[in-house]
């Protein structure tokens, strides 16, 4: 059994957030990206499986020209197409075509900054040496995404659990370390009657039942999700994820959001507390196989604040 | 001063770990790991990626994207790689430097503190003053006018021609007094029964129903009209537009990653920080419109009347807090349009005629209905 722990402290995490905060505002935002890459730098180095820690390798400079990429691929082009459509001079037809591909821009959007993302986060992370990837086709992903949320609202909504897990899904299984690939083995629709269940709750809870179903969501995931031999237990509950996120949320409110590093240090350790992977590593069998990726996907997903990701 | 040290070696191609001796010497490292052969590592090929934090590892990486790398767990290992290594201070973190680094987090706070708030007080200010004067009128029209057709659309509209003709008239004769703009102005009334005007930018001026039917002269209107003309003219809901943006980013620098309910919670932050920008703006529009009245020949008691029988009614819990709510303290207003008007030559002429304020006090009744 292979528990995952977490070394960090939010007040150095602090030192380290306050004088990117100062470096962001005196560059006009250029430094945010090289801030990102050192918080990364060491929320990653305090966490560690096995006796040993990450290390993530991402740079400042790339997360900076991934993000002019991404403005220049995406935001440019949905500003021109939103003034061409609401000109009075152009032809209809062409209005008309403009709206329908900021449309289809729009809808590929999300998904593409989801998978880019996790591409380029994976591919900066190691362990022992070893980088993570992922492997999953884009193409593939917008499918099932755009799919999906269509059938999501279609059913009002009750499709959105099945979504959930196909995407995770997705996700997980696409995921490797060195030459070993993650799996998820559970069903897509085990999660179904939690969701209805809490759907039908949040009247009378007040919509705390949903914290319940997000640890139940969690401890799913995490318990299908194998690595080799091995496979995850996540042991969160509800109550304590509740208590959990509304400290955070005293925590960044009541200080303007300058309290963020103290929060985060405590979801760290919350998940460090609650994560464990049991089985054999067996980790003979590994090889590394590090995959390139761009970090375009990582400036789109900036620009939507899609970001959120579990470390696989 | 110790040069033999315990670590681990990883090779960047298996994910075995192997205990290593590791033995500073003057060029390099010299490197065993556990069943292989002894390694040497020139200090310039090298590069520390962790270990510059109280309570991390020292890592120690060589080679290119894939390196082969070196930890080791004692932090003290440190000040000897530096101490025997004789290399410039930048490749190797010297411990020595953290209370220095303390000393300077805590100024970076400080600053930050200062530049917050002199950006919160004066920058976006200034900032939102200069880029809405620069804004064509024609983005704000067309932003203005999708703005009415959403909160007012036609079927909530006021008409009938005598009451939009007063009306037009009524701000044709405010405008007469002003300097003039690029702006052309829309006035109507809507049909919902709240007691509120606002302005939208472009020149876009609705009267609420229930705003109307408060009114007890043609001259307290002219009061609210001339009130939402400077708004338009002085661009403040543009501002108040570039504010929103700029104050958002604001947050965003001091926040870092927050996202979901916590993005939610500081999006409140945000709208208090838009309260005060809101009243300055208020107070402006309160004096100019003060002086457009009175450039324009009317009575400016008819505004200060208006408000005052807002502020009695207040108590009452009728409506009226409502027009009041985004707007300056009642007693202060009246205080200050007071002074304003003090010293006003004695008006020239009534804001509209007696069949003209009936006209407009009447368009929202339906056909055949008398009020």
């Amino acid at each position: 059994m292979h528990r995952l722990s977490f070394h960090g402290v939010g007040g150095t995490l602090f030192g380290i957030h306050i004088v990117n905060v100062f470096l962001t505002i005196v560059t006009l935002g250029i430094f945010y990206f090289w801030g990102k890459a050192r918080v990364r730098r060491y929320l990653w180095s305090q966490t560690a499986i096995a006796g040993d820690r990450f290390a993530f390798h991402g740079t400042g400079r790339e997360m900076l020209i991934g993000f002019l990429k991404a403005v220049l691929i995406f935001a440019v082009p949905l500003v021109v197409l939103s003034v061409v459509q609401q000109s009075a001079w152009v032809w209809g037809i062409v209005r008309m075509l403009a709206y329908l591909l900021a449309y289809v821009i729009g809808t590929v959007f999300y998904p593409l900054a989801i998978v880019g993302a996790r591409r380029y986060r994976l591919s900066r992370s190691s362990w022992r040496g070893i980088r993570f990837s992922f492997r999953g086709p884009t193409k593939e992903f917008i499918k099932l995404f755009v799919v999906n949320a269509i059938i999501v609202s279609v059913t009002l909504g009750l499709w959105y659990p099945i979504f959930d897990t196909k995407r995770y899904a997705f996700l997980t299984a696409n995921s490797w370390f060195g030459n070993r690939r993650f799996g998820f083995d559970g069903s897509h629709y085990q999660l179904f009657k939690s969701f209805l269940l809490a759907l039908v709750l949040t009247p009378f809870t007040l919509g705390l039942a949903w914290f319940w179903y997000v640890a139940k969501k969690r401890r799913f995931y995490w318990g299908h999700t194998t690595f080799g031999a091995a496979r995850y237990k996540y042991t969160g509950t509800g109550g304590a994820i509740l208590l959990l996120m509304a400290l955070n949320l005293v925590i960044v409110l009541g200080t303007l959001g300058l309290g963020w590093p103290w929060a985060k240090v405590r979801t760290a350790r919350f998940l460090a507390r609650n994560l464990t992977l049991v089985g054999p590593l067996e980790l003979e069998s590994i090889q590394q196989d590090a995959q390139a990726a761009s970090a375009t996907g990582e400036g789109l997903a900036g620009l939507l604040d899609a970001g959120g990701l579990d470390l696989g | 001063m110790r040069t033999d040290w315990e670590g681990h070696y990883l090779d960047g191609r298996t994910p075995t770990r192997r205990r290593a001796r590791v033995r500073l010497m003057r060029g390099g490292l010299e490197i065993t790991p556990e069943g292989a052969a002894t390694q040497f590592w020139p200090y310039g090929e090298l590069r520390q990626t962790q270990g510059s934090y109280a309570g991390e590892e020292v890592r120690l990486e060589r080679g290119g994207e894939l390196p082969e790398v070196l930890v080791v767990a004692d932090p003290s290992f440190l000040a000897d790689l530096r101490e025997i290594s004789q290399t410039p201070s930048a490749r190797f973190h010297d411990p020595r430097e953290r209370s220095r680094r303390r000393q300077l987090t805590v100024l970076a706070a400080l600053a930050v503190v200062a530049v917050v708030a002199a950006i919160y007080f004066w920058g976006i200010p200034v900032a939102a003053e200069m880029i809405a004067a620069r804004v064509p009128i024609a983005w704000e029209v067309s932003l203005g006018r999708s703005v009415v057709d959403s909160l007012v659309p036609p079927e909530k509209r006021c008409r009938t021609d005598a009451g939009q003709r007063a009306l037009d008239e009524l701000v044709a004769t405010l405008l007469a007094a002003a300097p003039p703009s690029g702006y052309t102005f829309h006035a109507q009334v809507a049909d919902i029964k709240i007691v509120n005007a606002f302005a939208v930018p472009g020149g876009y001026i609705v009267v609420l129903r229930g705003l109307l039917e408060e009114m007890r002269s043609a001259d307290e209107l002219a009061g609210v009209l001339a009130h939402e003309i400077q708004h338009v003219l002085r661009r403040h809901s543009t501002k108040a537009l570039v504010q929103h943006i700029s104050t958002g980013l604001l947050l965003t620098a001091v926040s870092g990653d927050v996202s979901g309910v916590m993005a939610y919670g500081l999006e409140g932050a945000r709208v208090l920080g838009q309260l005060r920008y809101g009243r300055a703006a208020e107070e402006e529009a309160d004096a100019l419109g003060m002086q457009l009245i009175i450039a324009a020949g009317l009575d400016p008691r008819g505004m200060i009347a208006f408000f005052e029988a807002t502020q009695k009614e207040e108590g009452k819990g009728s409506g009226r807090p409502v027009y009041l709510s985004s707007h300056p303290g009642a007693a202060d207003r009246i205080a200050r349009l007071t002074r304003l008007a003090q010293g006003a030559p004695p008006p020239r002429r009534p804001a509209l005629g007696e069949a003209e304020w009936a006209a407009l006090r009447a368009i929202c009744a339906k056909p055949g209905e008398t009020r």
